[in-house]
């Protein structure tokens, strides 16, 4: 099968450069912090935009290499026979480091302002440089333990910047839980990996790939579960999604840049990824679209209830992402990276926009709290603006084509359930992005800040670079069907997974479906409108909010109660367990023995003491009795007693 | 022949004698007699320099230095005592263990097979210079150079040992206020006594 | 009957012998020193003898080595009770037991 070729081998030191600059950053960030001051995000955010400047570069020198869109593919080294190690860089890698080193860079670059006069600045660019480095690992690895690494990497990165204001007890609980709840995927992952290896003695995708058609189908479902918890951890689906909403306790450019650019959508990778694993399996693909649905539905619901601005943004992230697993799970993999293509740019708008107003505001981050914006920041209202209504899928937004494209994914590869569920979702979407518009710009304002501080041009200038892709990067890139530039770009890497999909024409074309999709938006946004932005509702809107306050019901105050649930499942049975260990066995067995080798070494130093009486003359007579024992022992090996 | 027997006999005489003596002088003297013996022994089987350096050696400076230190003990004392004579605790078994242990080594020596190698036991120096001081000094300072060296070393730690050890013993004899108020004391009444 | 290598061995057995219990037995440390000396004479004996024997000076060098570490341990053990028995003590090794475990 050709497109199970990944990429041409060959030597690529410009896709070695790009993968290591960043680290170099992180490094020199973490040891020269100090003496770099303010220097260090400079430095950070250079070297980021030098590895996205190689990523451009390398491509071109691998197409022309290569001949054709294949990529590239550079040997590292051996970690055992059979088992190399390299670097992978095709079409879907790409546009991943695309994404993190280009979009990476305008957040470091924007955090040169956001972060100035931290304690930890230089830590802080350390930090982000190294998740950089990380989240290239896990895209550029051309094997399945080499991913596993960077998705390890990428929790530890992401684990130091949820926690960076380690001062709060809350950031380190929400760091913590995304550790644990992120680990419990890679358990899935690794046995994920170990099923592989067992079976097809290879880790590189090439391999497996090439490999998995002589699989037995309930083998295949099993490796693509285990895979998928790593996922669902990772991109925060149902169940193990807890850990997101919680991880906005870091920095704001950390949410932009981990939890909602990149990292999180690193699921999506993986089941993009794995496609070839995924598309000769209908039932892994069933688990794997309604899991991503669900989450889609969830999480915009759960937006809805929300008065955090960057709560909001991580439930949106949520049931963005689940859109993006539903899409690869059905088989829309172009789709799928498209949202996820997309979903970069406004996402990381809506939260660099939220950190400019947050900035502004001292921290302010309860939309409660603020109101009547746009008079006061027209430049983050404008940015707002554009992310939301991309986000919404207006017409002619870069949101527009590739959330189409997932939503109709799912009447194209036959799961009209899914579509239903995706084109709810997307009206609720629309109504909780607007409330978010609505609420902290429109009206008047209700906080106590008389003067919002002008954030400097280094936040404002990458924040209006991102407006551009955001807004128009989908017509350029996403118009036009079949023939459109994504389609051809990734006709290679997909087109034979997509086509090994069983499925019939739908019933209904891409543009009746689009149809009822902005329909659904329009009555989102109409609600939304009627209920915050009305000028009835303008009138008395701080009542109405804490009315709708009060009145929100108990199971969204509550999140569905995944929280307790998984409390009262897994952590009270953990703490039982580790009750039990601590006060019976540990206090008894461990330190039992503990105790038992301490008396009886006594018991025997107390034996020998008796032997140390200080007198000379007994020593001698023991030395004498040592001397003997020799002497006789020599005399028997000598053979002279027989 | 007859002089190894005479040796023998001179030998174990003088060392039961210096371990069973009743005063450390004589056990001194006992020693230099069984030193002396030793040297002569030396002479027969043809290690002439060794005998030459046993006798100013060990006569000569070892046994010297614990006649200075009996003294040292006893000076302005009683005459030096001997102390009792005891066995130490842990003598029935370790007492017990070691006879058996010989008892075992004499049996093995009365088993085993006798030495192809005898002593030639010839005219000394006959033949060779086997054993005399050229003979000894060639050796030592280039095949044995090394252990030469080392030993010099360890005399040397044994020097600055033995000046520590004796710092400390200076230290700790040296009179205190009230001690030397005693002297002068002391001092000033035998002076008295010298003038009546 | 002609003196052979065992007589020599015989000897300094029992030379060495009667040192060690000389060690053993008695209470004064000079006396014990003195035993000490009386073991390194009988080991030089065994080196002189098979010396001989083999017609190998190293037995010689190894007794003159053995003669000037003897020399040494000599001085320091008589530095040593020196220190540690002062002249109005009585003087029993018993006594000290500074070494005690």
């Amino acid at each position: 099968m050709p497109h199970h070729l990944l990429g041409v081998p060959g030597s690529y030191p410009l896709v070695e450069a790009l993968w290591l600059l960043p680290l170099a950053g992180a490094i020199l960030c973490w040891a020269f912090g100090p003496q770099l001051r303010t220097l260090a995000g400079w430095l950070a955010s250079a070297l980021v935009g030098a590895s996205f400047v190689l990523a451009a570069l390398s491509w071109g020198a691998a197409t022309q290499t290569a001949g054709a869109a294949l990529g590239a593919s550079q040997a590292l080294g051996s970690w055992l026979p059979g088992f190399d190690f390299g670097l992978l860089l095709d079409p879907l890698s790409l546009i991943w480091t695309f994404i993190i080193t280009g979009v990476g860079f305008l957040i470091v670059f924007y955090s040169i302002g956001y972060m100035e006069g931290d304690r930890a600045y230089a830590r802080f660019f350390a930090y982000m440089s190294f998740f950089v480095f990380a989240m290239l690992t896990l895209v550029l690895s051309d094997n399945w333990v080499g991913l596993l690494v960077g998705w390890g990497l990428v929790g530890v990165a992401s684990y130091f910047l949820i926690g960076f204001w380690f001062q709060r007890p809350s950031a380190v609980a929400a760091a913590r839980k995304a550790f644990v709840i992120n680990v419990v995927g890679d358990a899935g992952m690794m046995f994920a990996i170990f099923l592989i290896v067992a079976n097809v003695h290879a880790i590189g995708f090439g391999d497996v790939f090439s490999a998995a058609g002589g699989l037995s189908s309930t083998l295949v479902f099993w490796i693509c579960a285990a895979l998928f918890i790593g996922a669902v951890a990772k991109s925060a689906q149902i169940p193990l999604h807890t850990w997101l909403p919680d991880a906005m306790e870091g920095p704001t450019p950390v949410s932009a840049l981990i939890h909602a650019a990149t990292m999180v959508t690193a699921g999506v990778y993986l089941v993009a990824r794995s496609a070839p694993l995924w598309s000769h399996n209908p039932q892994a693909q069933v688990l794997v679209g309604t899991v991503g649905a669900i989450t889609a539905l969830t999480g915009a619901i759960l937006g809805t209830a929300q008065w955090d601005i960057k709560r909001i943004l991580a439930y949106s992230t949520m049931s963005q992402i689940g859109y993006m697993i539903m899409a690869v799970g059905v088989g829309a993999y172009e789709g799928g990276v498209a949202l996820f293509f997309t979903h970069a740019f406004f996402k990381a708008q809506l939260f660099l926009g939220a950190g400019l107003v947050i900035h502004a505001l001292n921290n302010e981050q309860d939309v409660r709290r603020m109101g009547g914006l746009w008079k006061k920041m027209p430049f983050a209202f404008w940015v707002m603006l554009t992310a939301v209504l991309a986000i919404t899928g207006v017409p002619g937004f870069s949101g527009f084509f590739s959330k189409d494209e997932v939503i109709f994914g799912d009447l194209q590869f036959g799961h009209p359930v899914l579509f239903a569920i995706s084109a709810l979702t997307a009206g609720i979407t629309a109504y909780y992005m607007f409330r978010l518009l609505f609420i902290a710009f429109f009206g008047e304002y209700r906080g106590d800040v008389d003067h919002a501080h002008a954030p400097g041009w280094t936040m404002n200038v990458p924040v209006a670079i991102l407006v551009a892709p955001s807004v128009a990067i989908g017509a350029a890139l996403l118009s036009g069907g079949e023939n459109s530039p994504w389609a051809r770009f990734f006709a290679a890497q997909f087109g034979p997974d997509m086509a090994a999909i069983a499925h019939r024409p739908p019933a209904i074309s891409e543009g009746v479906t689009s149809g009822i999709v902005f329909a659904l938006v329009l009555i989102g946004f109409a609600i939304a409108w009627w209920r915050y932005a009305s000028p009835g509702a303008q009138r008395d809107a701080g009542e109405r909010l804490e009315g709708e306050t009060r009145g929100m019901p108990a199971v969204l105050v509550h999140l569905f109660y995944v929280d307790d649930a998984i409390q009262l499942l897994f952590v009270r049975p953990a703490q039982r367990l580790g009750a039990f260990f601590g006060s019976i066995f540990d206090p008894h067995v461990i330190d039992g023995a503990v105790r038992d080798v301490v008396f009886w070494a006594r018991w025997l130093g107390t034996l020998v003491r008796s032997f140390q009486t200080g007198l000379v003359r007994a020593y001698a007579l023991i030395l004498v009795f040592g001397a003997t024992c020799f002497i006789v022992y020599y005399a028997f090996a000598a053979g002279a007693l027989h | 022949m007859i002089e190894f027997w005479i040796l023998a006999v001179i030998l174990v005489a003088s060392a039961v004698w210096t371990i069973a003596a009743s005063k450390p002088v004589y056990s001194v003297v006992a020693l230099l007699l069984n030193f002396a013996a030793l040297a002569v022994l030396y002479v027969t089987l043809s290690a002439e320099f060794l005998a030459v350096i046993q006798i100013i050696v060990y006569s000569g400076a070892i046994l010297v230095l614990f006649v200075f230190v009996i003294a040292l003990l006893s000076s302005g004392v009683a005459p030096f005592a001997m102390g009792p004579n005891r066995l130490p605790k842990i003598w029935l078994p370790g007492g017990v263990v070691v006879l058996v242990s010989l008892g075992f080594l004499v049996y093995a020596a009365s088993q085993a097979v006798p030495a192809s190698v005898r002593p030639p036991n010839g005219p000394v120096g006959a033949a060779n210079v086997f054993g005399s001081v050229s003979d000894f000094g060639a050796a030592l300072f280039t095949v044995q150079l090394l252990p030469f060296e080392v030993t010099a070393l360890i005399l040397m730690v044994a020097v600055i040992g033995v000046i520590t050890l004796g710092g400390e013993a200076m230290r700790d004899a040296a009179p205190r206020g009230h001690e030397r108020k005693v002297e002068r004391a002391m001092r000033e009444a035998i002076l008295r006594e010298g003038t009546d | 009957m002609a003196v052979s290598i065992d007589h020599y061995v015989g000897l300094a057995a029992v030379m060495f012998f009667i040192g060690v219990i000389g060690v053993i037995v008695r209470c004064n440390p000079l006396v014990m020193l003195m035993s000490i000396e009386l073991m390194f004479n009988a080991a030089n004996l065994l080196f002189i003898a098979f010396a001989r024997v083999w017609l190998q000076n190293a037995g010689h060098i190894f007794a003159f080595l053995v003669i000037t570490v003897a020399a040494a341990e000599a001085a320091i053990g008589l530095a040593i009770i020196v220190t540690t028995f002062g002249p109005e003590r009585y003087v029993d090794v018993d006594d000290v037991r500074a070494l005690r475990g």
